[in-house]
């Protein structure tokens, strides 16, 4: 029979039974040759393996991410770590819930004056806007239409000394070391 | 509706204001309760590291007067950690940080953008209303073709040229001021003026192309009473925060 290359399998002649039985037939070593099939058929049991274990890990729910600051390291609970100061004296816990109170009171007075303005800023709006229908329609789209440009508005707040002209900042480099975590 | 003649002249006024750049000054209460914080806090916490090795430092030394400095007093130099403290100190104190009070403040120079720097300045003008000077808001005139909005903006460029960086807040006026001209010169169809307010905050500081020193002031909220007519100051104070 005809020797075919092997990427073929097809039968050289209908002597032949079967495809394993024409590469048996073609006069070459036997033992590696066993040793590839076996191999195959290893491989391909062993990537099925493989493949079930991606599959099962994958339809198991994700780690969740551990937030740091909720976890307190261990070293921190040691007992020498424990402030000693003197208990607090009657008058002074006396002393904090008044201050406590008249906190609560100032607070609310802001707030409350806080809303006011607010309020009146409203009112005064809505009344120019009324005066300004009353003059032209036109007009009036023209100022109640969104204003795009606006937003976003980004703002430095104010800090407790202003800039220095002509500071110069001394030289460093920061190194993040922030451990970020992947699902 | 373009094409009747308006009997109210309108006018877009801008309140261009400069944000505070330092924060305000602790009220009692708040200085007080900050410190009670501060107080609850230091209660709650343990002890740092640095904390922790003052104090075995401070046992060290102790130790060591007892026993009367017959310890190794080896050539290599301990830093110690209140010596740290003082370093850090030293340093701290070297360092001059820019005035909250400025010059502008003790001289009261109110056309100076430098006064006042924990509250909000508003810009004043002096103009010619009728036969009159006036502080006003800058102020000009709306002409057909334009928004509200615009008319504003030009009138903060007439008075403070075009290279001002303004943020305005939106294209909607804040507050009215509505006036009829004295009879003299009231008419059927110019009974008065109606002034709309827009607000805008100053971003840049190049004011270099103003005009004269005596036309301008930046002032607070309160000081607007100096320099506003009554009925004016109330209209422009509903929307004004503080």
């Amino acid at each position: 029979s005809s020797w075919l290359p092997q990427a073929v399998p097809s039968r050289g002649s209908h002597w032949q039974s079967s495809v394993l039985a024409l590469r048996a037939s073609v006069p070459m070593r036997a033992q590696p040759k066993k040793k590839k099939k076996v191999d195959v058929k290893r491989e391909q049991a062993q990537k099925e393996r493989m493949k079930k274990k991606i599959k099962k890990l994958e339809k198991a729910t994700p780690e969740l991410i551990p937030i740091e600051d909720f976890i307190t390291p261990v070293k921190y609970s040691d007992s020498n770590r424990v402030r000693s100061l003197p208990d607090l004296s009657p008058e002074e816990t006396e002393r904090r819930v008044l201050l406590l109170k008249k906190w609560c009171l100032f607070k609310q007075k802001q707030d409350n004056a806080e809303k006011k303005a607010i309020q009146s800023m409203v009112e005064a709006q809505q009344e120019a806007l009324k005066e300004l229908r009353l003059e032209s329609e036109e007009l009036y789209q023209a100022a109640v239409r969104r204003d795009e440009r606006l937003f976003p508005f980004e703002r430095d707040g104010p800090s407790y000394t202003p800039p220095l002209p002509g500071y110069d900042p001394p030289e460093g480099k920061c190194v993040d070391i922030t451990k970020v975590y992947t699902q | 509706t373009a094409a009747a003649p308006r009997s109210w002249r309108l006018f877009g006024a801008m309140c261009l204001l400069r944000l505070p750049r330092v924060t305000q000054p602790l009220q009692k209460e708040e200085e007080e309760m900050m410190a009670l914080m501060g107080q609850i806090e230091l209660e709650k916490s343990h002890y740092s590291d640095h904390e922790i090795r003052k104090l075995e430092e401070e046992e060290l030394l102790r130790k060591r007067k007892e026993s009367g400095y017959d310890d190794e007093v080896s050539g290599k130099t301990v830093i110690m950690a209140r010596d740290l403290e003082d370093k850090w100190e030293q340093k701290f104190l070297r360092f001059k940080a820019a005035p909250r009070m400025t010059d502008a403040d003790e001289s009261n120079n109110r056309t100076s953008l430098y006064r006042k720097l924990d509250r909000n300045l508003m810009l004043l003008v002096k103009q010619k209303i009728g036969n009159q000077e006036l502080w006003l808001v800058p102020q000009v005139e709306w002409q057909p073709g334009e928004t509200l909005r615009s008319t504003a903006e030009r009138a903060m460029a007439t008075f403070l040229g075009d290279h001002i960086e303004a943020k305005v807040l939106g294209n909607a006026p804040y507050g009215i001021y509505k006036y009829k001209f004295p009879r003299a010169i009231r008419t059927e169809d110019n009974v008065g003026a109606k002034v709309f307010f827009f607000k805008a905050f100053l971003q840049s500081s190049d004011l270099s192309q103003a005009e004269k020193k005596d036309n301008h002031v930046w002032v607070t909220k309160d000081e607007l009473g100096d320099y506003l007519k009554p009925e004016y100051l109330k209209k422009v104070n509903r929307f004004l925060l503080d």
